[in-house]
C-alpha cells in the first residue's frame, strides 16, 4: 500500500471488504456506484459463507481511481481474491465502479458444441481431438467460413474439414463488461477478439484472449492459439488466444 | 427512376406508450392492434378495410391473427420478413408499397410490436447468434456491433466523438417529446462518459435498451390518398439487401466495419428516388447501437469515412435548427424507446406528415435506414407532394 492513498479510502475497503465477509449485502451494495449496481453483482463470482477479509493493496491506477485488492477467506481456509475499482461520487464518498475476480479466467458457455443444423459438427469434433478444424472445399481449395451447405465459391457439395495452424493476429476485439448471462459471472470483464489466420485463406474465427487483464489489446497484434479443454463434460474444448510474447500491447 | 417512386404513400401513424419492457398491461397482439387502431384514427380508415399486413423480426402476432382480430373483410397479403433485430424494418414497408405497388393488396398494415411477458427477453436475438459465438461468450448483438465499431475506429480511424454525438442528438430530441423514455433525462458529455461501460468501445447510452409497444403505419396507393386524412407520406424508393457474403458470418462479413449498405445497394436507393445523400432533410438513423448508426452514414455518404467523419458528426449538425443533418428527431431507438426501429419508421412519416416533437421545418426528403450491421439491411426514402 503506497501512502498516496487516501486515508479515508483505506478505511471505507477495509470495512466494505469486512460487510462483504460478512453477507451484509445492504452495506455492500451502499458502496457501489447506483448507476451499476446490477453490472457490479453480476461481476464478481463471490462464494458464501466467509470468514474473512483483508486488504492486500490499494494502488492507484488513473488520477483519482485506485484499485483495491482484497482477500476473501472460506470457511474451510480456501481464499480468493477481488478486485474492486475505488472512484469519489458526487456525495464525496469512495464507490466501486467496476469489480473483477483476480487471476481473470475465461467463462465457459452451455451455448457450445455441435449447432442444431450440424454443420460445424466436425468442427467441435475436431477440438476434441486436439485440432483446430475449418471447413475447405476438395474441389476448388477455397476455406469456407462460418461452415455453409455447400461451396459458395464452386458450388460443389464436397466439403471437408482441415487442420489449421492456430496462428493470426487480431482483426477486432471487445472487451465485454455487462453480465449476460449468470456463466460470465467471475470472469468479467473478458475479451473476445476475431481472429485473422492466414493459413485458413485469411478466414476469421472467433475466441476469448487469455489473460487480457490490464492490456488493451491492439489490431494487428499476433495470436496463438491454444486448445483448452472444459471443466466438466457440459462444456466443448475452445481455442484461446494468446498474445505473441513480441507483440505490441499496451498496458492499462 | 421507375413506376415505383411516388406509387405508395404512408397516410396513417399510430403507436402505443413505450413500457419499461415487461410492463406493458397489454399482450404483445393487442399492443398491435392498438398501433393499428391508431393509425386508421389518424388516416380516417376502415380498419376492417385494411387487406394487408407486414412485419419482420419474428413478430409473434401474425397477420392473420391479427386480420382476425381487427374483423377485416379480407386478407390478400400477409407477409413477414426475413431477419433479426431491426434490419428488415425499412424492407416492411418496402414489402408492402411492392404489395400495393403490384396490385396484391391496397391498404396495408406495417407493425412491429413487443410485450416481455408475450416474446420472452431478448426478443431483438431469438434464433439468432449460435453455438460458435455463445461458447466465446458473445452472446448478443451489442458485443458483435462493439466489434466492428472497435475496427471502425482503431482502424479506419472514425472518432469516437461520432458515437457520444448520436448519442446526445437523440436525448436532445426526446426532451421534445414527453412519449419518449429519455422525457426529462438529458444527456450531456459528463453524464455519457460517466457511464458503465457495455463491450468496449460501447457504453450504456450508446445502446438501445427493449421497450413493450407498438407502431404501425398504414401504406396505400398514391391514386388513394384522397381517400384518407392529413398530408401522405410518400414512398419514393426502398431497398432492402446484404452484400456478398453476409448471412451470420461470425465475423467474416466484408468489409467489416460497414454497416452493411454496400455501394450497389445505396446507388439503388438513391437512384429510386432520383436523389443524391446531399437531397436528404432529416434522417432516422437505426442506432441498435451509436457505432452501428454512424458507419451506416458513412456507408450512406452522409459523411465522410474516416477521421474526417468528426467533422460532419457532431451533436449540433445532428439536431434539428442547428444542423445540416438532424437524425432521430423523436429520441430514436436510444432515447424514444426500442421496439426494433418501428418507431423511427413513425417518425420518418411524421417528419413528411406532421406530428414530429421536432419538425424540420420545410422537410421534403425523409430518409428511413433500418438495422445496421445486421446480415440484412434496409432502407427508405419518404418524400412530400413537392417531390412528386
Amino acid at each position: 500500500m503506497t501512502d498516496t492513498v487516501p486515508a479515508d479510502l483505506a478505511s471505507t475497503a477495509e470495512a466494505h471488504g469486512k460487510a462483504v465477509a460478512a453477507g451484509d449485502n445492504k452495506a455492500v451494495l451502499a458502496d457501489f456506484l447506483p448507476d451499476r449496481i446490477g453490472q457490479l453483482i453480476g461481476s464478481a463470482d463471490v462464494p458464501a459463507p466467509l470468514k474473512g477479509a483483508q486488504v492486500r493493496t490499494i494502488t492507484e491506477a488513473e488520477p483519482g481511481q485506485y484499485d483495491a485488492i482484497i482477500r476473501y477467506t472460506e470457511l474451510d481456509d480456501h481464499w480468493f481474491e477481488l478486485r474492486s475499482r475505488w472512484v469519489r461520487f458526487t456525495d464525496g464518498s469512495w464507490r466501486v465502479a467496476g469489480v473483477r475476480n483476480i487471476p481473470d479466467t475465461p467463462p465457459w458457455m452451455s451455448l457450445t458444441g455441435p449447432s442444431d443444423d450440424g454443420l460445424d459438427a466436425a468442427h467441435w469434433e475436431g477440438l476434441r481431438a486436439g485440432t483446430l478444424l475449418l471447413q475447405r472445399c476438395r474441389r476448388c481449395a477455397t476455406w469456407v467460413w462460418s461452415p455453409r451447405p455447400i461451396c459458395p465459391a464452386c458450388h460443389s457439395f464436397d466439403l471437408t474439414f482441415e487442420a489449421v495452424d492456430p496462428v493470426g493476429t487480431i482483426y477486432s476485439w471487445t472487451r465485454t463488461w455487462q453480465p449476460f448471462s449468470e456463466e460470465a459471472t467471475g470472469h468479467l470483464p473478458y475479451v473476445v477478439v476475431v481472429v485473422e489466420l492466414p493459413a485458413a485463406g485469411a478466414r476469421r474465427v472467433l475466441g476469448v484472449l487469455a489473460h487480457a487483464d490490464g492490456l488493451t489489446p491492439r489490431i494487428g497484434a499476433a495470436v496463438r492459439g491454444v486448445i483448452e479443454q472444459p471443466p466438466d463434460a457440459r462444456y466443448w474444448p475452445l481455442v484461446r488466444w494468446h498474445l505473441d510474447p513480441d507483440s505490441d500491447v499496451e498496458a492499462r | 427512376m421507375t413506376g415505383f417512386r411516388a406509387s405508395t404513400a404512408v397516410v396513417g401513424v399510430g403507436a402505443t406508450d413505450y413500457y419499461k419492457r415487461g410492463t406493458s398491461p397489454l399482450s404483445s397482439a393487442q399492443l398491435v392492434l392498438q398501433a393499428i387502431l391508431r393509425a386508421c384514427d389518424d388516416a380516417g380508415a376502415d380498419p376492417r378495410a385494411i387487406d394487408g399486413f407486414v412485419s419482420y423480426a419474428g413478430d409473434s402476432s401474425e397477420g392473420l391473427a391479427i386480420g382476425a382480430a381487427l374483423g377485416v373483410h379480407e386478407v390478400r397479403w400477409s407477409t413477414q420478413v426475413w431477419g433479426g433485430g431491426g434490419g428488415a424494418v425499412a424492407a416492411a414497408v418496402n414489402c408492402a408499397a411492392a404489395a400495393v405497388h403490384s396490385g396484391q393488396a391496397r391498404c396495408v398494415a406495417v407493425y412491429r410490436g413487443l410485450s416481455e411477458a408475450t416474446d420472452g427477453r431478448g426478443a431483438f436475438n431469438k434464433g439468432h447468434m449460435g453455438h460458435l459465438y455463445g461458447a466465446h461468450g458473445m452472446l448478443t448483438p451489442a458485443q458483435v456491433c462493439a466489434m466492428r465499431t472497435q475496427r471502425m475506429l482503431e482502424v479506419d480511424g472514425v472518432p469516437p466523438s461520432t458515437l457520444e454525438a448520436v448519442a446526445l442528438a437523440g436525448y436532445h430530441h426526446a426532451q421534445n417529446n414527453p412519449r419518449a423514455v429519455a422525457y426529462g433525462q438529458p444527456l450531456d458529455h459528463d453524464r455519457y462518459q460517466g457511464a458503465r461501460l457495455i463491450s468496449e468501445p460501447l457504453r450504456l447510452f450508446d445502446c438501445s435498451r427493449e421497450n413493450d409497444g407498438a407502431t404501425a403505419v398504414l401504406v396505400v396507393s398514391s391514386e388513394r390518398v384522397g381517400d384518407y386524412k392529413g398530408a401522405p407520406a410518400y414512398i419514393l424508393s426502398g431497398v432492402q439487401g446484404a452484400n456478398s457474403g453476409w448471412t451470420e458470418s461470425v465475423e467474416n462479413e466484408n468489409p467489416y466495419t460497414s454497416a452493411g449498405f454496400h455501394p450497389a445497394l445505396v446507388k439503388r436507393l438513391w437512384d429510386g428516388a432520383g436523389i443524391t445523400a446531399a437531397d436528404v432533410d432529416v434522417a432516422q438513423v437505426y442506432e441498435n447501437f451509436t457505432g452501428p448508426a454512424v458507419a451506416s452514414m458513412i456507408d450512406y455518404g452522409l459523411c465522410p469515412p474516416g477521421p474526417a467523419a468528426g467533422e460532419v458528426l457532431t451533436v449540433d449538425n445532428l439536431t434539428v435548427e442547428r444542423g445540416r443533418l438532424p437524425i432521430n428527431t423523436a429520441g430514436g431507438n436510444i432515447a424514444e424507446g426500442f421496439v426494433h426501429g418501428i418507431g423511427l419508421v413513425a417518425e420518418a412519416v411524421r417528419q413528411i406528415r406532421g406530428g414530429s416533437p421536432n419538425p424540420v421545418a420545410g422537410a421534403d426528403i425523409s430518409l428511413l435506414i433500418g438495422g445496421p450491421m445486421a446480415p440484412l439491411v434496409s432502407s427508405t426514402v419518404f418524400g412530400s407532394a413537392a417531390t412528386i
